[in-house]
This record gives structure tokens, sequence and C-alpha cells, in this order.
């Protein structure tokens, strides 16, 4: 059956009537009774650059699903679907894809609704939605790479369904979501265009939700946390007071990370440096520090910014090499050969993946996954993606009819090619730095806090590069920091994860209490 | 240089690995970067007064996207229609003068007592 959009609207009223739905449906989880309002969605979806959608519609699948958390259990219902994002003059901008969780009769204005973002650009948020703080996610064992395929999906008893709303939301381009004609997803790839078309629908999705006064929360991981900063801006200065930003697996300077050079580098890998380590005392190799321990941590990262950092900026103005006993400091700390640290004193993170075990390639979101070069984990040189991504698309290919109730004939897009011709001009600047764009979100609204999460063995989005990037705003600043061991995906983690739970449920109590 | 020689060879390992998906966050193309690293020179990453004014430039941008007539001044509805609702929000505050319209430069005379304020209490 094909539920009107007032169906959508009433969701949240919708506990009684859920024992009416026309279509009831076995609950795979054994959390309760399940029941779903499917939707078939005849629309094409398309992620290309030229696509252009002039069918848009904002129909929706919704299921009802209780979870128990700490013996509470909670009562949500899940909605599958599209809404289209407007211009202030109501024109058609795109038809965004999210997947809304929302706990039942819980009250409008005081529950906060939190806003998820994966990055890319072009990567669909189905990594946040599946893996990390919805009501039920995938199970990886990450670090480990035994768990076989398909991936058991299992009740979150990590979930912030106890805490907020939950709405999972696929950029322009990516997943099922795309521009409406006029506009092509071209129109909406840029730094710029893409958190406007995102803050459009952020606003719209609140109006329509009967959500305009809930405490608002924006989620962004990796590409994310460049897209969610300028995004919060925009809510600001539109009026929409942001009361809680989370960033994992921060890039917030494209211009300090040093990974994001391909030709000859200008910028001191510094804030790598702790993460090298983390790594290689993971594989038992770094002998000036035995793991990635807080006071470790504190060593190397002391290190990196007192000697480390002159001594690249040194190498990388004149080529000249500092004292042998540095570049034995180096080694110590990582495992990573002196002959190497000689070659490539400002060392990138290929360099050191490629090169701290012999005829090992690392990875580069969880440097503690490996593979033996020539190995199928290793065919894409990148051992940790190719260990999750397989189990990840298939998952959502499942999750959306069989879980959800949403079907459509489209492929549910995990990677597009939005980078290739991604606009990254931001404020005056080539690459996008969007510590400016927090300053003045946080000039705008002082009462706004910041949460920056991250994995010690990440090897693309450091966390010592974000504590660097994060030190550029005003002391006292309203942001706090923490970081676990994990990749870049720092939820797959087993141990971490419940850490980072207990976390966000502290920042959104600190977030939500009087301005 | 001895630091040159088997830095290209390290490279060209890393480089001629199997194409590999899209990285997040991936680089931009190589001429945007060349493009950024030469800013960056004339423009270090910002801090305390500069990053301020960094900050002032975003949101002198969007002053300026509302400002539809390029009066350099705003009304409160034309902020609201204007994507400024904060402007909107905050303007009988902004707007001491009681001129019906603000500047920028009121807007930052505001934030600037505002925080005046807030660094007392």
């Amino acid at each position: 059956m094909i539920p009107s959009p007032s169906v959508r609207r009433g969701v949240r009223a919708a506990a009684a009537a859920a024992a009416l739905a026309a279509v009831a449906a076995c609950g795979g989880g054994g959390s309760g009774s399940t029941t779903t309002t499917t939707y078939v969605d005849a629309n094409t979806y398309s992620a290309a650059a030229g696509a252009s959608l002039s069918t848009p519609n904002e129909n929706t699948a919704v299921t009802h699903r209780s979870l128990t958390l700490n013996g509470t259990a909670i009562a949500y219902t899940a909605t599958a679907g599209h809404l289209s994002a407007l211009s202030s003059s109501q024109a058609p901008e795109a038809s965004i894809f999210y997947v809304a969780y929302t706990a039942d009769g819980a009250a409008a204005a005081t529950r906060p609704v939190t806003f998820f973002f994966n990055g890319g650009p072009g990567s669909a948020t189905a990594w946040l939605h599946l893996g990390s703080f919805a009501p039920r996610r995938l199970v990886t064992g990450v670090p480990a790479t035994t768990q076989a395929l398909p991936f058991p999906y299992v009740d979150n008893a990590e979930s912030l369904i106890d805490t907020s709303d939950l709405v999972f939301v696929d950029a322009v381009g990516t997943g099922l979501s795309e521009a409406i004609a006029p506009n092509t997803n071209q129109t909406w790839w840029g730094v710029d265009q893409d958190a406007a078309v995102l803050r459009d629908f952020v606003q719209r999705w609140l109006g329509v939700n009967g959500r305009t006064a809930a405490p608002l929360f924006l989620y962004g991981e990796s590409y994310g946390t460049t897209r969610v900063p300028v995004l919060t801006r925009l809510l600001e200065t539109a009026g929409r007071r942001v009361n809680g930003v989370v960033e994992l697996s921060s890039i917030l300077d494209y211009n300090s990370n040093c990974s994001v050079e391909g030709g000859a580098p200008t910028v001191d890998c510094a804030g790598f440096l702790p993460s090298y380590s983390a790594v290689g005392s993971w594989y038992h190799l770094a002998t000036a520090v035995a793991s990635d321990s807080d006071a470790d941590i504190a060593t190397v990262t002391r290190y990196a910014d007192s000697t480390y950092a002159p001594d690249a900026a040194t190498w990388l103005a004149s080529g000249a090499l500092p004292p042998a006993d540095h570049v034995a400091a180096l080694a110590a700390f990582t495992g990573l050969s002196a002959a190497i640290w000689d070659q490539r004193f400002d060392m990138d993170y290929d360099t050191f993946r490629h090169h701290l075990i012999a005829n090992t390639t690392l990875g580069v979101y969880d440097g503690r996954v490996s593979a033996l070069v020539g190995s199928p984990l290793d065919a894409a040189d990148e051992p940790s993606n190719s260990f999750v991504e397989p189990g990840f698309t298939a998952a959502i290919k499942t999750v959306l009819p069989d879980e959800l109730g949403f079907t459509t004939p489209s492929t549910y897009v995990l990677s597009s090619d939005a980078i290739d011709t991604w606009n990254f001009s931001h404020n005056g600047r080539s690459m996008p730095d969007v510590v400016p764009d927090l300053s003045a979100a946080l000039s705008l609204d002082p009462s706004l806090k910041i949460l920056f999460l991250g994995g010690h063995h990440d090897l693309i989005t450091p966390f010592h590069q974000t504590e660097l990037d994060v030190a550029r705003l005003p002391a006292g600043a309203p942001v706090t920091l923490h970081f676990h061991p994990g990749g870049h995906m720092t939820y797959l983690d087993d141990g971490s994860r419940p850490l980072m739970k207990a976390e966000l449920v502290a920042f959104y109590a600190s977030a939500t209490g009087a301005p | 240089m001895r630091a040159t020689t088997l830095f290209m060879t390290l490279w060209a390992t890393a480089t001629l690995a199997q194409a590999a998906p899209h990285l997040d966050p991936g680089a931009p193309p190589l001429a945007t970067q060349q493009a950024a690293q030469a800013e960056n020179r004339a423009r270090p990453a910002s801090v305390g007064a500069t990053l301020q004014s960094d900050a002032e430039r975003a949101l002198r941008a969007s002053f300026d996207a509302a400002d539809t007539a390029h009066r350099g001044t705003l009304s409160r509805e034309e902020a609201q229609a204007g994507g400024f609702g904060w402007i909107a929000n905050h303007f009988d505050a902004i707007d001491t003068r009681r001129a019906g319209r603000v500047s920028f430069d009121d807007v930052k005379r505001y934030l600037a007592l505002r925080d005046a304020g807030t660094a007392t209490k």
C-alpha cells in the first residue's frame, strides 16, 4: 500500500494506529512486535552529475519496533523515504532520502533531533546508519577480519535512541538522493551548495514533523565534519539554533592535513605522528611506547609538537634531515625503520602503511587491519575498507526493503563520483577551512557546544591533527574531545562504541541545558 | 639530496597499486591542491584576530546575499526573507538607533557588546 504524506506526518502519534496498520510483518530481531507500512517507490534515482529528477515524491515506509536498553523498552518508529529540500521561495531543490528513528510518545519540543551525515564528498550515510547508533546495527568485529558475510544485523545496545531522535540523511547524489529539475546533482556538489541544500532539508524536516522547537544536533563523519560546520553556520545564520555538533574523524582544514597533498608536499605531518605510534604499538613494533594509552599518546604528542614539527618543516623547506638521534626517536615511537624516515621525513600515511611491515598493507581507515600484499583483502590497496564495504553494500540492499519496508528499483549508491567534480572552494580559499565556520556559529550562538570524537588508529583524519585545528579556536571555546582505540569509523570497535555512547549522552545533557 | 631518490620510488609504490575506491575524505584534484598551496603561503591558517576576520567574512557573505538591493543595510523583513533570520531575531538589539535598518557593522557592534557583557558575567 502507498501511504499518503499525512501518514508520515502522523507518525509521532501513530503508536495506537500501529495496531491497525494494514500490513504487518514479523520482526527479524526478536525485539518485540513489528508492524510495517511498506512503500514501493517507482522512481529511478541517479547519482550521476547531470542527473535531475522530475517526479519527486514524499511518500514513506513506516515501521514500528521496540528496543530494550538497560531494561527499558523504547517503542520507536522508523520512517524511510524522501523529503524535498525547498528554497526560501519554496522552489524544489533536491529530493533527499532519509531514514528517521523517532521514539514514540516523546515531547516534540524537548526531545532532541540529530541529523547524521557521512562524507566523501560522495559517500552515502549508510555507514553511520547501519554501523553506529541507530536502534539496530551491523556486527563487523573490526579490527578482526574473521566475521563472515552477511554481517549480522542486531539490536544495538549502544543506540542513541534513548537520548535523541535520529535522522540519517543522504547528501545529493548519494544513496537515493537526487536533485530536482531544473537543478542537477552537480548544482549541489560544492562545499557551500551542499550545506545550503542540507540546511533547507533540515529546516523542512523539522517543520513537516512538528519539531521546530526541538533541540537540534548535527553529527558528521569524515567529509561530514567539513559539511556540518558550514551547515551549522548556515542554520544559525537562518535563525535556527543548533544545540550541539558532533564531529567524528574530523577534517576541519584541508590545508593543514598533509594527507591531502598528492604533489610536492608543503605541510608537516606532525598531526599524524601519534596515530603512526598507536599503529606501531598495536603491532608491537614501537619500542618507545607500549600501547595507545593516554600516557603514551601524551608522550608522543609532545614529541610531535616540540621536535618533529620543526624538524619536518626544515626538511620540507631544504631537504635537510635532523640529527640522527631525532630520526632514531621517530623509529622508536613508530616501529618504522630509520631508513624509511630518512627517505620521506615528512611521513605521509601511504608510505607509513606500506612500509611498517614488510610485504604488508595496512588500512587507511584502520591501521590495525592488515593484509599481505597480493592477498584478496589487499586487492584495492585498502584492507580495512575492503573488509567492511561488501557487508555494508549488501546490508543496505536488504535492510531498506526487509526491515524498513522501502522498496525501489533504484540502486542505493554507497559511493558516487561527486568528488571528481566537487567545488571545494570555500570562504576565499581553494580548499575548505571550516574552523572559521565554527567560530562564526559560536559567535552567533555562544551556547552552541561541539564534541570531537575519533580513533587512535585512523590514518586519514588523525586525531592529533584535529587537536591542532581545534586549538585555533579561542581559549574557552565550548569544545570537548575524546579519542579511543579504533579507526575512522570508530564506532565499529566493540570496546570503543560503549565509551562513545556514554560521552554522547553526557554531551547531549550539557548541550540541552539552559542556554 | 639523498632524501629525494628513494622517495620517488616509495611514491611510485603507493600510487601504482590497483585502483582503490574513493577515499573519504578524498583529496581535491591536484590543480586545486596546488592553488591552495600558493594561497596558504600568503595566508596561513588563521588564529585570533585573523580567525575572527575569516569568520566575519563568512557572515558578511550571507549579509550581502540577503542584501539583494545592495543598500548596505537590511530591514528585519529583508533579513528574514534573505536567509539571515538571526538578524531578524535580534533586530531590536542590533538596531540601537531605531533606524529600521541595520548594517553589517551594526551586527559586529552588537556581537562585540554582547561578548563584552558575557565576559563580565
